[in-house]
């Protein structure tokens, strides 16, 4: 994985100096709240209900073992000992004070890690497949991508005030696992006729208050015209883009009211003007940066592994979980091993420092020193041998990450909601685990399959749940939590949003109201393969309609 | 407090801003209202005789750049409007100016914080005019400290300032890397 | 028909902590209990008129007031989202504790 240098050490030691002195500015009163709310923001630091919220940037969701440890040490010494990882491959600490932030920095700083435009009205974390480098399907490591934008993007001097957020998403493979349709600007590696590696461009995806699908900006970007073309691209937004309403802000809302091909034309007007010599990234620095993303020497296992085999007969609870929770590697006798942050009844997303400590551990012995977050707020052990997935299990089991259920019903997807986020209109933890309790058999959730519920507190849909097999969307109405069910998202391709079943349902009808749609998808289902979202494109948003509001009103 | 600075520290403002109803001078430096440009223009260059009036123009952060290009040789400034320094549209269209080939002096004006002071730089600001209000929080110093903050940036294609990115290939050749 | 006055509180975030605090006879405190209870529209503005002084002093920011009721004696705040954030800690369990107690149980 990518490895600072002395330039990228200069550059988060001096923005950590920067914002130590913006905090001593904001305390003399030099700088309003007003003027420094976005500079905290582009450091990641939130003020939500109860206390500050610092988020950590992880790029492309990728750690080493002693960054994994430096977060649980943060964890322990300026925070209440826990982490939340997000729906866009960060991590969240919700308890930090202000005045020990710059240390926390520091602490971050000096394990190349950083909180830098996790949040505000700039370019925010390029996230990419979690399975980079490990599947078999992938065309080059899209992380090299996300660096060369990370680096591109940090402290771009023209576009640090942009009209809104701006999420970058960098994938390259056929099934799409970041969710490029709802980014703003999304990047998949792509081979032309001719064999060349480039890029199809997308443009104007995102979720929120009216979610929208991206639209394709260009088919084919050669790689060299990555940067010049991006620049093109956010220039015309931060130029035309509205600032009226925040509501109206996304560079979505310019998409669709200009129309893609208006848009187009700006872009590619812009650039062909741009020197792109003076721009791009050189031939040399890409290889340098390619370097870090070699794939780790692993031996090629192949024949039968038989420890592997002789510990599923022996221990069934394991047998399920590597049934469930892996995924095939490109390296024969290899998989990648999902550790579910959702065990039932939990808290979506959240580990403990000491969780995060054995995380470490176990990635440093046996998956070449490598954590991937996911945005289903998942950890993945990218580089596991067959031979020692047995002893990662238990690893997992000692500390109670061992849930096999990757995918399934109860691997629920929640924001954190009303219980910590000033933004919220309803709570959306509690809810998760009501449901997840609801659905704790382990052999009923593998009979209902694949099934991604996810859950917002707000309109923000920090939740994802535009694009959720069952997304759940908690809002105020009147003083009293109102739950609106939507069916039918997807975020892989083809990327659908979900579909309103109807009016809101109370907090605790939530639970009844998902078995409800459990079991209609389970009567109508043709197979017992046939998935829940096959289902419901078969047979639509009627039969389900029904159920639910059957003593209507 | 003074309200002009450009990267050495507070500048002389040997320019004066016309409103609407303002009559042009005979001489000296003038900026005029995007709305009395033509008329501006008319006045100091179709006359037969020499004018002594430097010209400037102040505009809005969404003005069509391509509409000034037709007067860029006959203004020696723009001012570009920054309304609050959350709205960053001034940046992208301080670079357009450049990059459509303006060569004289290119302001921002209004609520711009110590912090944006290199980001304005970067974009082919070569001065500041801070509104009042700002100015008396922000001393001049604030804003100097600032610049020095962060040394180097990875974007490359910025005239005056280092790039990461170029910086390193020059330290893996041996080379000692371009200056500011 | 004019609306009712509901009685309300003032609070705002400490400007260094984070935590939620309200306004009291003597200063900030981080119970609700021990706020003062403005129990007309003039008194209100006196509250918020005091909030603008603190966040100018740089002490706080984000002040606004939050109806609540006294029918128990001490303030309560009326909305959910006010009760969550005046009890300073989010409805749940959560960290290690919540990992202990879900082992347990």
């Amino acid at each position: 994985m990518y490895r600072y240098d002395e330039f990228d050490h200069r550059f988060v030691r001096e923005r950590v100096a920067e914002f130590r002195d913006q905090v001593s500015r904001r305390l003399t009163g030099a700088l309003t709240e007003d003027e420094f709310r976005p500079l905290r923001l582009m450091n990641g630091l939130y003020l939500q209900l109860h206390a500050y919220m610092l988020r950590v940037a992880i790029p492309y969701g990728t750690l080493e073992a002693r960054q994994m440890r430096m977060l649980a040490e943060i964890a322990e010494r300026w925070d209440r000992g826990y982490g939340h990882f997000t729906t866009r491959q960060n991590i969240q600490f919700n308890w930090p004070k202000l005045r020990d932030v710059p240390e926390i920095l520091e602490a971050l700083a000096s394990v190349e890690m950083h909180a830098i435009q996790t949040s505000g009205n700039c370019i925010r974390n390029v996230t990419a497949d979690p399975l980079a480098g490990v599947g078999p399907d992938e065309i080059e490591d899209p992380r090299i991508t996300a660096e060369v934008v990370r680096q591109w993007s940090s402290l771009h001097p023209e576009f640090v005030f942009l009209g809104r957020k701006f999420k970058i998403a960098v994938t390259a493979t056929e099934e799409d696992r970041a969710a490029l349709a709802v980014h703003d600007i999304a990047l998949q590696i792509v081979r032309s006729e001719a064999g060349e590696t480039g890029y199809r461009v997308l443009v104007g995806g995102g979720l929120g208050r009216t979610p929208m699908l991206a639209r394709e900006l260009r088919a084919f970007l050669p790689k060299r015209d990555l940067l010049p073309y991006l620049e093109a691209a956010l220039r015309v937004y931060n130029l035309h883009g509205r600032r009226d309403n925040k509501f109206k802000a996304r560079i979505k809302i310019l998409v669709h009211e200009l129309g893609i091909e208006e848009y187009r034309r700006q872009v590619e007007e812009e650039f062909a003007r741009i020197e792109h010599g003076h721009i791009a990234v050189p031939a040399d620095e890409l290889a340098r940066i390619g370097a870090y993303f070699a794939p780790p020497a692993l031996p090629e296992r192949t024949g039968t592994p038989v420890e592997f085999e002789r510990m599923k007969k022996l221990d069934p609870a394991f047998a399920a979980w590597a049934a469930q929770n892996t995924h095939p590697h490109r390296v024969p006798g290899h998989v990648a091993a999902t550790i579910s942050l959702k065990p039932v009844g939990g808290v979506p997303g959240d580990a403990t420092a000491e969780q995060m400590r054995v995380m470490a551990d176990l990635a440093e012995a046996h998956s070449a020193d490598e954590l991937r977050v996911t945005k289903e707020q998942n950890v993945i052990l990218p580089h596991v041998a067959l031979a020692d997935l047995y002893k990662v299990y238990r690893g997992l089991v000692a500390i109670g990450l061992d849930a096999p259920n990757r995918g399934l019903v109860t691997d629920i997807v929640a924001c954190p909601g009303l219980d910590y986020c000033a933004l919220a209109t309803a709570r959306s933890i509690p809810v998760a685990q009501a449901i997840s309790n609801r659905f704790a058999d382990p052999a009923r959730q593998r009979e209902i399959g694949p099934l991604a519920i996810k859950i917002s507190g707000c309109i923000n849909a920090c939740g994802h749940h535009h694009i959720a097999h069952i997304g759940i969307l908690g809002l105020d109405k009147a003083g009293v939590e109102s739950y609106q069910i939507t069916l039918g998202g997807e975020s892989t391709a083809p990327a659908a949003l979900g579909e309103r079943t109807g009016p809101g349902f109370s907090y605790d009808e939530v639970p009844d109201v998902v078995e409800k749609i459990v079991e209609t998808y389970l009567k109508l289902r043709e197979t017992p393969r046939e998935s829940f979202l096959q289902t419901y494109r078969r047979v639509g948003m009627e039969p389900f309609k029904e159920v639910l509001y059957a003593e209507a009103h | 407090m003074p309200r002009l600075i450009d990267r050495d520290g507070p500048a002389e403002d040997r320019w004066t801003t016309l409103g609407a109803d303002d009559a042009l001078p005979a001489s000296g430096a003038v900026i005029v209202p995007l709305d009395r440009l033509e008329e501006a223009v008319d006045a100091v260059f179709d006359s037969a005789a020499d004018s002594g009036l430097e010209l400037g123009v102040h505009v809005p952060n969404n003005a069509d750049p391509l509409r000034l290009r037709a007067g860029f040789d006959r203004l020696a400034l723009i001012s570009v409007e920054f309304p609050a320094f959350a709205d960053g549209r001034g940046f992208s269209l301080g670079h357009r100016l450049r990059a459509l080939g303006f060569k004289g002096r290119l302001r921002a004006s209004g609520h711009v914080i110590a912090d944006q002071f290199a980001y304005l730089l970067a974009c082919g600001f070569d001065e500041l005019a801070l509104r009042d209000d700002v100015a008396e929080r922000q001393p001049v110093e604030h804003f100097l400290k600032a610049l020095k903050r962060i040394s180097a940036g990875y974007q490359r294609g910025i005239p005056g300032r280092r790039s990461i990115l170029d910086a390193r290939r020059a330290a893996r050749q041996g080379t000692n890397a371009a200056p500011r | 028909m004019a609306k009712q006055f509901k009685p309300v509180v003032l609070t705002a975030n400490d400007l260094i902590e984070g935590d939620s605090v309200f306004l009291g006879p003597r200063g900030w405190v981080r119970e609700v209990a021990g706020a003062r209870v403005a129990m007309t529209e003039a008194e209100a503005e006196g509250l918020t008129a005091r909030g603008r002084e603190a966040e100018a002093g740089n002490l706080v920011v984000g002040c606004y007031l939050v109806e609540v009721s006294l029918e128990g004696g001490a303030p309560e705040p009326l909305l959910r989202r006010e009760r969550i954030r005046a009890s300073g800690v989010p409805t749940i369990t959560y960290g290690p504790a919540e990992v202990r107690e879900r082992a347990a149980a």
